[in-house]
């Protein structure tokens, strides 16, 4: 038990204990019951996400009477249960409990395993909670090492193929050299501070020393391996292709969920504008990975690889928000920050929604090439049409969520005098939605091979689950003003 | 609230959502679908028709138009910019959904002659109506630019699915030309609120803050916009493909309502938020309405496919509108507005026609066509009150639109005017020669046993004749309506 152990380190580390405390029962279950049935570990892990969420919902019952938004601080504030920090712990368990709900495909190949698996899930899921709370560099790794260890175990758990095992492997390799980066870059920064304390950093640190430089640019291009954008993302395309895409939103969802929190962290509330290489170096790595994303996306063969490049896509323009902070041109508050985690929210719904489908089509037989699913809409109209909206959503098409989100986030960056970033944002939009459209006619102006099919081999749950998902792209479209209420909210305590 | 805005815009996608769970096995539940089609775009016709005699009423008795139709709801506002459903119909707007509702509503009888796969159809027609409506309702800039990408995945689908030979080709080139289009208005739409200072992208919201930079960028951008979406020379490559690859029924909605949009997109846009380059770039303007009428004309007359040909016409007619774009003036403003609405007409029938025309000849070279008028008397009548309308012959909706865009264009811009209007010589000529070549001299063989219009044509086409000669007769009811939306543009221009 830790020293200063008092009752705001317990209700700050309540989500996650929570998520910890039901990865341990769900293990323990399946070592006392080795034949259990795979949806009972599944519906334990929904409720130990439930029980996350709830306890969110205590820390923010707490947090309303705070006008800081900083609701508790503990281990010297290492660990801080401010909004920022309840934004992410509450998006990623919704995230997770959604992506739980579709595993059922997934599992049903490894019923001897489903309580690691479901373990893995709940532990990665407290993973990305801790790392929108750390202040911290040491845990802050930590968090980010066991997230990797997470995610990359639960594709190697999962495979249905030899690719399978190798992709898991190829994932760990890259997600190491990205983790070995940020490793090296935050050693640098604690050997030109002297501290772990990423909030103050900015005090202490020359801003234009070359050390500082090497260390900002190796943790920024490592965390974006996390965040699945360039240069470290190709991992995502094949956990994509490679692992069941029950799994694989899982996988990715969270994995972006973590990138974006960790890049806030270390960027907006650590480096800020004191340390402005940052601020040179990010536009730069958006511009290449927007724009490399999406002209891979007008290439893909697959199904699975064109989902994961639009996630990658969507990603990437993420860091337009996460520079546009601080003051806007015309002196007001700029709300990039708004934008940013909106977005995050609707990149990771609209993820797990699009492997959700992939999902539905695996199970009812479908194979993954763009070819396999030619005609669609004549085979299954439910299933082309939940596709349809999936990929659209993420491909940016108007006016759906994914459109809205660009939108917030193109004109944020355009408020900051990032208008050329703006500019190749733009233009990598037009390259989406041509990819997105393209694809759909696919699903729907050609015929295959007309033989029809229903969903119905996928259970009720992963299917009401995976339809209410695509139809978030759609709700938030006119709910986006809530989301926008809380993302602004967290954006808040960020500096 | 008034809700008759929203109704109009999203009746037409409640309709679809009741069309995509409706089975169509056989026929008759084929027919179910279309029927249910037809009564979403006739639900939006009916609503758009009744408020527009209600407009002109209350217009008579000394009362606004825009008050009357205005609904606006607060979107988002937790952001740089306040974000609102702000769906406004002024006289200029109003006669334009008239003329778009009747087209949809005419496209969806038109699907009674298609019959592969009529759920997809009605329910992808229904979605464009949606964003067609939506588009000239709306009044907050990022409510626009949804409503314009809304517009992409159905005209894509529809053109690529239902098309000829050479279908999927012209799906990109609109795909890619409309992605063009749209980026170019995000963009627009970004320099708009970041730049304005109004922290909202309401168009009715101040807007005077822009620096000049600002403004010129956000002209052009708009301008370029839209001028392809009206499918302007030298941006008029992706209308040929389309007009001439796309269904008959496609290329009427696209022929009778994306052009439209295009214009009212500048007008509404391009005009207004940006006058002052907009005055400064007349010339720009006037040169490229000049260029267009002349390469639509010409290039019309070296046509040989009778669809391509329509849609050389179409840049024509749109150079025209661009020339009272370019004028600025009240007078030739309204007559774009009239020139709009006749040219939607009127293109739309020449493609049904035309449309009716292939299906009966197997072919679409206008060469090797000939002698109809003795087997479809009718249709070649429809031909002619189509082309009479678009020449702007007097008593038809084109007539007052030419009229007044030339009397409204000549005080600024003579020579252009002058040469804009021999342009109209040598259309008239093109047309003329077509019905020549299609409906007259000797009747060829191959031909002897095509038949005159069907009872599905009579339905499809009358309503077109109907409003064209509406357009034309009653022109002096709709003028003060449409002079009325003008106003508000004009004011702009002159710094009001």
């Amino acid at each position: 038990m830790p020293p200063n152990f008092s009752h705001a380190l317990t209700l700050a580390l309540l989500p996650e204990a929570m998520l910890l405390g039901t990865a341990l029962l769900s293990v323990l279950v399946a070592l006392i019951r080795p034949g259990l049935r795979p949806d009972i570990h599944r519906w334990i892990a929904c409720i130990g996400l439930v029980g996350s969420l709830a306890a969110c919902g205590l820390v923010l019952l707490g947090l309303r009477h705070v006008p800081s938004g900083v609701a508790i601080t503990v281990w010297d504030g290492g660990f801080v249960m401010d909004s920022f920090a309840l934004f992410i712990a509450i998006l990623a368990c919704v995230t997770a409990l959604l992506a739980c709900l579709i595993t059922d495909s997934a599992v049903r190949t490894i019923p001897s395993r489903s309580g690691a698996f479901y373990g893995l899930i709940l532990v990665a899921t407290a993973a990305v909670e801790a790392i929108g709370a750390e202040r911290e560099m040491t845990t802050l790794f930590v968090s980010l090492a066991v997230l990797l260890v997470c995610l990359v175990a639960l594709g190697a758990l999962v495979k249905t193929n030899p690719r399978g095992a190798v992709s898991s492997f190829e994932h760990l390799i890259e997600g190491s050299v990205g983790l070995a980066a940020v490793l090296y870059g935050l050693a640098l920064l604690y050997g030109i501070t002297r501290s772990t304390d990423l909030a103050a950093l900015a005090g202490y640190t020359p801003s234009a020393s070359g050390a500082t430089a090497i260390a900002v640019t190796l943790i920024v291009l490592g965390l974006c391996g996390t965040l699945g954008v360039f240069p470290l993302r190709q991992w995502v395309g094949r956990v994509a292709t490679d692992v069941p895409a029950g799994a694989s939103a899982f996988i990715i969802s969270m994995s972006v969920i973590a990138g974006g929190a960790a890049l806030a962290r270390v960027t907006v509330a650590g480096l800020g504008p004191e340390i402005s290489i940052w601020r040179w170096l990010v536009p730069i790595v958006a511009a290449v990975a927007i724009g490399h994303a999406a002209f891979s996306a007008l290439r893909e063969a697959t199904v699975s690889r064109l989902i994961g490049q639009l996630v990658s896509a969507q990603a990437a323009l993420l860091l337009l928000g996460l520079l546009a902070f601080g003051t806007g041109s015309r002196g007001l508050p700029a709300d990039g920050m708004s934008a940013f985690l909106s977005g995050l929210g609707i990149t990771a719904i609209a993820t797990v929604a699009a492997f959700g489908v992939l999902a539905m089509l695996q199970v009812a037989g479908i194979g993954d090439t763009i070819e396999d699913v030619r005609g669609l809409g004549h085979r299954s109209a439910p299933a082309a049409l939940l596709l349809t909206v999936a990929v659209a959503t993420l491909g940016g098409v108007p006016p759906l969520a994914g459109f809205l989100s660009r939108v917030l986030l193109i004109s944020s960056a355009a408020d900051t005098h990032y208008g050329w970033l703006a500019v190749v944002a733009v233009g990598a939009t037009v390259l989406t939605l041509i990819a997105a459209v393209r694809f759909v006619a696919t699903l729907y102006s050609d015929a295959g091979d007309e033989v029809p099919f229903t969903l119905g081999a996928t259970p009720p749950v992963s299917r009401i689950v995976a339809g209410a998902a695509c139809l978030a792209g759609v709700a938030l479209v006119v709910l986006i003003q809530p989301l926008l209420a809380v993302a602004t909210a967290g954006a808040g305590t960020l500096r | 609230m008034s809700v008759i805005l929203s109704t109009i815009v999203w009746a037409p996608l409640l309709f679809a959502l009741v069309a995509l769970f409706l089975p169509e096995r056989d026929a008759e539940q084929r027919s179910r679908v279309r029927t249910i089609g037809l009564a979403g775009a006739g639900a939006s016709f009916f609503v758009t028709t009744f408020f527009a005699i209600l407009g002109q009423i209350g217009l008579g008795q000394g009362g606004g138009l825009a008050s009357a139709y205005q609904e606006n709801h607060t979107w988002f506002w937790n952001f740089l910019f306040q974000a609102h459903y702000d769906l406004v119909a002024d006289g200029i707007t109003l006669p334009l959904l008239v003329v778009v509702t009747t087209i949809f509503g005419v496209a969806m009888f038109h699907s009674w002659k298609i019959h592969e796969r009529v759920r997809l159809y009605v329910i992808l027609v229904l979605l464009l109506e949606t964003a067609v409506n939506g588009v000239l309702c709306s009044s907050d800039f990022v409510l626009f630019a949804a409503f314009w990408g809304l517009l992409l995945v159905p005209m894509y689908l529809l053109i690529r699915i239902w098309g000829g030979d050479g279908a999927r080709r012209a799906a990109a080139w609109f795909a890619g030309f409309h992605a063009l289009s749209l980026a170019l208005i995000i963009a627009t739409v970004a320099i708009i609120v970041v730049e304005a200072g109004a922290q909202s992208s309401d168009m009715g919201a101040d807007l005077a803050t822009f620096s000049v930079t600002a403004e010129t960028v956000g002209f052009w951008l708009s301008f370029i916009a839209f001028a392809i979406a009206m499918a302007i020379f030298p941006v008029h490559t992706w209308m040929l493909e389309a007009q001439s690859k796309a269904s008959a029924g496609v290329a009427t909605i696209l022929s009778g309502t994306m052009l439209l949009l295009g214009a009212y997109g500048m007008m509404r846009i391009s005009l207004v938020v940006f006058p002052v380059p907009a005055h400064y770039y007349s010339f720009a303007i006037i040169g490229l309405a000049v260029v267009g009428a002349f390469w639509g004309s010409i290039g019309a007359l070296r046509q040989d496919e009778l669809r391509r040909f329509i849609g050389y016409m179409n840049v024509a007619q749109m150079s025209l509108v661009l020339l009272a774009i370019g004028a600025q003036t009240s007078v030739a403003l309204v007559g774009a507005v009239l020139l709009l609405a006749g040219q939607g007409f009127g293109s739309a029938m020449l493609t049904l026609v035309s449309g009716a025309i292939e299906e009966r000849t197997r072919t679409t070279s206008i060469r090797a066509m000939g002698g109809l008028v003795t087997q479809a008397p009718r249709l070649a009548g429809f031909w002619m009150v189509a082309a009479a309308s678009v020449i702007g012959v007097p008593l038809l909706a084109g007539f007052t639109g030419d009229f007044m865009v030339f009397a409204g264009s000549f005080p600024e811009h003579r020579i252009a005017t002058v040469l804009v209007m021999s342009s109209i010589i040598v259309t008239t000529g093109g047309l003329l020669w077509v019905a020549n070549r299609v409906f007259f001299g000797p009747v060829r063989d191959q031909f002897a046993r095509v038949h005159d219009v069907t009872l599905l044509d009579l339905t499809v086409l009358i309503p077109l004749v109907a409003a064209v000669v509406l357009f034309g007769v009653r022109a002096g009811a709709v003028v003060p309506v449409i002079a009325n939306g003008v106003l508000e543009i004009t004011t702009r221009i002159t710094g009001g």
